[in-house]
């Protein structure tokens, strides 16, 4: 794997999300205003054949992947772009990390525009469900 | 279940659009539901791109799904997202939004039967200034596949 973060094939450190919270999706709920009864009512999720747990808002995990760029780019400043797909339910409890590697580097003026394959995973790195997956770009 | 002509006429459509003020709280709460720090240079979280185009794009969900003939209750779910930034957002700041329906499209899964899928893209100015880009889609659960077919 290359050492230097803007070669093609470095893998950014791990980033932990932790525990999906119930209550944090309640928040963002009444934040966005969003009547989908799936981010608080379990017996709503159950109805629908979703599970048994409260679905966390698809934003909140566009959000982590967010978070991670800006910490491994250095600040909300060089985050450029972020576009996934959205492959599974992520559920409260769940536990979440967001990997990614660069895919392509372009010098601009003011850096360098790394291109990134991301992905949300829960459980284990190694051997976790990918929930959510895309590319981002960033300055360096 | 609106008809595949139906769903093809909502190519187009145009949202009311709006204008969005982004309240310093709202940045600090959301910083605090997804885990990200406050205070990074007085900067709001690049997810306010998403947050602003769909908080003014001049309906609310169950208004957007109702042009489509669902509501909140048929499990209306994310198919994919992009954000796209010209610059950082700032608390504090008001920016308009506008923006249409890009695509629609009627498919079929195992998983959740016939499913419409529906693009729309929102514009973010600050002034005459694009400052982001969102791009989304919505999956709306049309009819579950009998699992004895």
């Amino acid at each position: 794997m290359p050492q230097n973060r803007t070669s093609v094939g470095f893998e950014f450190p791990p980033y932990v999300v932790g525990t999906v919270d119930a209550e944090k999706m309640k928040t963002m709920a009444a934040l966005l205003q969003d009547p989908n009864p799936i981010h608080w009512d379990v017996d709503a999720v159950n109805s629908l054949g979703l599970g048994s747990r409260p679905i966390n808002q698809g934003p909140n995990n566009m959000a982590y992947v967010a978070n991670a760029l800006i910490a491994w780019s250095g600040g909300i400043s060089n985050f450029r772009g972020l576009k996934v797909r959205f492959l599974d339910n992520v559920y409260a409890g769940d536990h979440l990390t967001v990997i990614g590697s660069v895919t392509d580097v372009d010098h601009v003026d003011d850096g360098d525009l790394a291109t990134c394959e991301v992905q949300l995973v829960r459980g284990t790195v190694d051997s976790g469900d990918i929930v959510m997956a895309g590319q981002a770009v960033v300055l360096l | 279940m609106i008809s595949e002509e139906e769903l093809q006429s909502k190519v187009g459509y145009r949202f009311p659009g709006g204008e969005y003020l982004l309240e310093p709280y709202k940045n600090w709460l959301t910083n605090d539901v997804v885990g990200a720090k406050n205070g990074d240079n007085g900067l709001a979280h690049p997810m306010f791109c998403y947050y602003a185009a769909l908080n003014s794009m001049g309906l609310s969900l169950e208004e957007f799904f109702a042009i489509f003939d669902a509501t909140s209750d048929d499990g209306v779910m994310f198919g994919e997202a992009e954000i796209e930034l010209k610059r950082a957002m700032t608390p504090g700041s008001t920016y308009s939004v506008s923006g249409q329906v890009t695509a629609v499209q009627r498919k079929k899964s195992k998983k959740l039967g016939t499913f419409d899928l529906v693009d729309f893209e929102l514009s973010i100015h600050e002034a005459d200034q694009l400052v982001g880009i969102s791009r989304n889609s919505f999956i709306f659960p049309r009819e579950l596949i009998d699992a004895s077919e």
